[in-house]
């Protein structure tokens, strides 16, 4: 362009200079297209990256095991690890990285071709090159403060706002809704005053930085002026061309660019950053795994599963959940593991199950404990359709009479007022539309249709009343008993445990007796 | 009321402070466009002058504009961001008492499909959209607006015709480049946000499943389902973001080619003596500077689109921009007199959700004072359900409840809710103070009353020796006390209340039997001084004296 400009005023004939002109076109497309190709390999970037870590999220927490898994947060902030955190990664590679390198090199590059057309026009830009660093300092400490006032903004607000939206029916009942939608304003605009003062440091930064460069731009323009008309007697001014000095103004914002792009994406690292210290932890490999034990024989003929002297700890230096265990599971016993919350119940089901590993000790489990059926405090129920739940752990081509069938082994009755697509009944979030026994209900369905020959109850019955619970209890364990299946339930509540054979009594980790009724 | 109609009214109250900040940031891009321009000017001018060429070249007067171009663009880039940021925080105040008001006037049974966790995220990130409607949409566009005719004026005063309609043309062209961009990414846009919540579910399926998936060996299917989801919600947001992308870089060559076209034209005209040499530098320079308004139209293109499907989300709820204050979302309290009697009665009653199959049918009492009566049954047969009807909050399939002789739904809703007290079965509590938690509703209620309802449910003790007593604060969802102690509040609000009637839901669920036998001691005085239901799952630890109902298996 600014030779164009040079050619047309200063050159022989005066003639446009179509072929500089058209040089120009030439230049502006290459430039964009460029761009249009390091933004989408940015992108590329993030999103390899994106996919690789949802996997390892993935197979991390498969790898953990449900026991481990709810150590690092509940299903929900799992989700939103895998959805929200991991996006918030993408900025740093689509924008921050890529705009990192040219911070340096673009400016560098720029800098060079305005000492080759004049040492001073050069020296202002560089000038202000020693003021870059200052520069990144006050961006970092603006975008900082306004990322630290956005936590803000999420913890204090939106948390109030939610709160009192989930609370809805309790203001209701108190007759304080006016009341507190007034206190709705008021936090928000108790935010709005707190955000403001922070911001107003964080724009200062910015705007620094846009003075230097607005100055910078308007001293090179003064100097070239100047030189041009021979008033700047010194250095290399008597030189100066007007292609020289319209060169050296257009590359002065171009200078700017990288370092405006960069403040721009910087705020993009402080939000990966925040993701990935919530991320990094989690992605740990856990001290000890939950991977599942192959099945090998067992030393006496008759056990089914082996513990013998193992300890098991959740943490490195905490104390141990389970030590110097020993017990012999024989086929077809249905045990009972008692004694107070935290006294390892939990921990020693989760150990048959392959759920936790043991430190110390050795494992062995029977061929026939693999697979297994697990029926927890509150089944798990998927999102889809009641026969697709039921299914889970059966053969695909179990017939839907054997489902009924099952379900009324279970005691629910497909003609159920609930259920009112019987198998085809769509189940939703949160077992949305089923009472929490029926749920235990469908769990047991499950686990019969299954086939397998050891079930690990943990708690089965602890959210049910007295006559589901005894209802459940009696179906469950009458068909354990006529198919030679291996119970093991974990229990607190002596209505559950004096039904079962034998008795198997924890304290603080250990066994304190081994008692047959 | 259309979306857009939505958006102008809402930010209709914050006029003053919106326009102010279009203004400072049209005022920025004017004095960068003029910064640069100037710059070339002068230099041409320098140069001829320098040569001879140009006589009574006035030095001072352009060199003296640049230096103020330089800093007003620093001064209005400032002044615009804090303005700007006053106003789009006003305006996220306003929003959000206006959407609490609005979904606290919902009807009772659309209310409740907000507790899904995912509905309430969408609320608040769809207010975080709209909150940067002036700063990133409309802001830029009336801004970018004001920029290119301030050019186009100044291009028509100084060179012929075709150079304003060349500047017009390029804005034109850029608007309608992003636009198209911006209405290729709206259809794809709505589809994501389905897929992404129909990818929550699997994973919070997959999460809290896993005992199941790993018990029945099917953990492999469903991490091959979560896999194929990633991979196309991946591809689709990745078309989405180059898409977005392109229009970006194609907006700024537009930008640069109709600088290098302007160039050709004004060189053209002042080798016809039409404009002077420094006038058509200007010109070309004028038009390169337009880069920085133009280029930020694609984004805000891009993300009118997502406002106005959280616009249109906000008002599906029934949010309308706020008026003033608008009407009360609720009566007050002491808007009207109690009945002079609170007599109970229930007759032919019918409770649950479909009609065809009640899950209580046929019920008949009427409550005594004196003698409580207690509830009991297996699960799943309607005890909460019928407390809800009870408590006038759900409608009855068939008969009627009434209070003072009227049916519930002819009392006004303070009144119902005065006289009758619910305490159902989930404890709700503020994320707020042990105070404020109880004296919702009630703010005269003194320091006494309130130690006094906690001493009875034994939780002054604990409360005391925690040290801050009153002002202890219940944590996100009543965390910071074990399930017993937020169920003991929950009872003390309950006490507070001293309604005439009150349904209790499971109220002693989380106490130990000793701490609940002590409880029941200490309130029972209250209830037998009141007409009361009690639906609990242990009806032989309550006092034998007290009415019986037993529902589902069995009649009554």
């Amino acid at each position: 362009m600014a030779w164009s400009i040079h050619l047309a005023l200063f050159g022989e004939g005066g003639n446009l200079p179509w072929p500089w002109l058209g040089a120009a076109v030439l230049a502006v497309l290459l430039r964009h297209g460029l761009q249009v190709l390091r933004d989408w390999s940015g992108q590329q970037l993030a999103f390899a990256v994106r996919a690789d870590l949802r996997e390892e999220l993935i197979a991390t927490a498969t790898r953990l095991g449900p026991v481990h898994l709810t150590h690092r947060g509940h299903s929900g902030s799992w989700a939103s690890r895998y959805q929200e955190q991991v996006d918030a990664l993408a900025g740093y590679y689509a924008r921050y990285l890529p705009a990192l390198g040219l911070t340096l090199a673009v400016p560098a590059l720029l800098l060079a071709a305005a000492f080759s057309q004049d040492w001073v026009a050069g020296l202002l830009l560089l000038l202000s090159a020693p003021l870059i660093p200052v520069f990144m300092a006050l961006i970092g400490m603006g975008s900082e403060q306004i990322h630290q006032a956005q936590q803000e903004r999420q913890n204090r607000l939106a948390g109030h706002f939610l709160d009192r939206i989930r609370s809805l029916d309790l203001l209701r009942r108190s007759l304080a809704l006016e009341a507190t939608r007034h206190d709705v304003a008021a936090a928000a605009e108790d935010y709005r005053r707190l955000s403001m003062r922070v911001l107003r440091v964080a724009f200062l930064s910015s705007a620094v930085m846009e003075f230097f460069s607005a100055v910078a731009i308007g001293l090179v323009a003064i100097y070239v002026g100047f030189a041009l008309l021979g008033f700047v007697e010194f250095g290399p001014a008597g030189e100066l061309t007007l292609f020289s000095g319209l060169f050296v103004l257009l590359l002065a914002p171009e200078y700017f660019q990288p370092l405006r792009q960069f403040a721009q994406s910087y705020h993009d690292r402080a939000g990966a950053i925040a993701a990935a210290a919530e991320l990094a932890p989690v992605l740990q490999p856990p001290a000890v795994t939950g991977r599942l034990p192959e099945p090998r024989p067992t030393t006496s003929g008759t056990a089914l599963l082996e513990l013998r002297n193992v300890t098991v700890r959740y943490e490195a230096d905490a104390q141990p959940a389970l030590s110097g265990l020993e017990l012999e599971v024989r086929r077809g016993e249905q045990i009972a593991v008692v004694g107070p919350s935290g006294s390892g119940k939990s921990t020693l089901l989760a150990l048959c199950a392959g759920f936790v590993q043991a430190e110390s000790g050795s494992v062995t489990i029977g061929a026939a404990a693999r697979p297994f059926a697990w029926i927890g405090q509150r089944g798990h129920l998927f999102h889809g359709t009641l026969r697709e739940n039921l299914l889970l752990g059966a053969p695909e081509n179990t017939r839907d009479a054997e489902l009924a069938e099952a379900m009324a082994a279970a005691g629910l009755r497909l003609d159920d007022p609930t259920l009112p697509q019987g198998l085809d009944t769509a189940i939703g979030e949160d077992s949305r539309g089923l009472s929490g026994g029926q749920a235990q209900r469908v769990a047991l369905a499950r686990a019969l249709l299954s086939g397998s020959r050891l079930w690990l109850l943990d708690e089965p019955t602890s959210a049910l009343d007295p006559q589901t619970e005894d209802d459940l209890l009696t179906r469950l364990l009458a068909h354990a008993r006529t198919h030679d299946i291996t119970v093991l339930v974990a229990t607190h509540q002596e209505s559950v445990y004096r039904r079962l054979g034998r008795i198997v009594r924890l304290a603080d980790g250990q066994l304190q007796e081994d008692s047959d009724v | 009321m259309s979306d857009l109609s939505f958006l102008r009214r809402l930010f209709r109250r914050r006029r003053v402070w919106t326009a102010l900040a279009y203004l400072l940031l049209a005022l920025t891009w004017s004095a960068a466009i003029a910064l640069l321009a100037l710059s070339g000017w002068f230099i041409t001018a320098a140069a001829l002058a320098g040569a001879g060429l140009l006589l009574g070249f006035d030095l001072f007067t352009p060199s003296a504009g640049i230096r103020a171009a330089a800093l007003l663009r620093t001064l209005a880039r400032y002044g615009e961001r804090i303005v700007g940021h006053e106003a789009v925080l006003r305006v996220l105040a306003d929003l959000r008492s206006a959407s609490f008001a609005a979904i606290a006037r919902l009807p009772l049974a659309d209310q409740r499909r907000m507790r899904s966790g995912d509905l309430q995220q969408r609320l608040i990130a769809d207010i975080d959209t709209l909150d940067g409607v002036p700063l990133r949409i409309t802001g830029p566009l009336v801004a970018a607006a004001l920029a290119v005719l301030g050019a186009a004026v100044l291009a028509g005063w100084l060179a012929p015709w075709p150079a304003p309609l060349l500047i017009a043309g390029a804005a034109g062209l850029t608007l309608a480049a992003s636009a198209l961009a911006a209405r290729f990414g709206q259809a794809r846009s709505r589809a994501l946000v389905e897929r992404r919540s129909r990818e929550r579910v699997a994973l919070l399926d997959y999460f809290g499943g896993l005992p199941e998936l790993l018990a029945y060996r099917r953990t492999r299917p469903y991490q091959a389902d979560l896999q194929r989801r990633e991979r196309e919600q991946a591809g689709a947001v990745l078309l989405q973001e180059r898409v977005a992308l392109s229009a970006d870089q194609a907006v700024q060559a537009v930008v640069a080619l109709s600088a290098l076209a302007m160039l050709a034209l004004a060189l053209g005209w002042h080798a016809e003596g039409r404009v002077s040499a420094p006038v058509a530098v200007l010109l070309a320079l004028m038009t390169l500077g337009l880069n920085e308004a133009l280029s930020s139209l694609p984004g805000a293109l891009w993300r009118s689109g997502e406002s106005l499907q959280a616009a249109s989300r906000l008002r599906r709820l029934g949010v309308s921009p706020p008026d003033a204050d608008g009407p009360p979302v609720q009566p007050s309290r002491r808007s009207r007199d109690l009945p002079a009697d609170a007599t109970f009665q229930v007759e032919e009653l019918a409770v649950g959700f479909v009609e065809q199959a009640p899950l209580v049918a046929g019920l008949a009492f009427e409550l005594e004072v004196g003698r409580p009566l207690v509830i009991h049954g297996a699960s799943g047969g309607g005890k909460t359900t019928l407390l809800e009807t009870l408590a006038g909050e759900r409608v009855p399939l068939a008969g009627s409840v009434t209070l003072a002789g009227r049916p519930l739904d002819q009392w006004p809703e303070p009144v119902r809710y005065r006289a009758i007290g619910y305490l159902p079965q989930q404890n709700t509590l503020l994320d707020d103070t042990v105070a404020a938690n109880l004296r919702l509703g009630l703010p005269e209620l003194s320091d006494e009353d309130l130690w006094a309802a906690l001493d009875t449910v034994e939780l002054a003790d604990p409360l005391r020796r925690e040290g801050s007593g009153l002002d202890y604060r219940t944590g996100e969802r009543g965390r910071r006390f074990s399930g017993g102690q937020a169920r003991r509040l929950s009872l003390a609000w309950l006490l507070l209340r001293d309604a005439p009637v009150v349904l209790l839901d499971e109220p002693f669920a989380g106490l130990d039997a000793a701490l609940e036998r002590r409880v029941l001691e200490r309130i029972r005085p209250w209830l037998e001084n009141r007409r009361a239901v009690l639906v609990t799952h242990a009806p032989e630890r309550l006092p034998e004296d007290w009415a019986r109902l037993v529902i589902g298996s069995g009649g009554q």
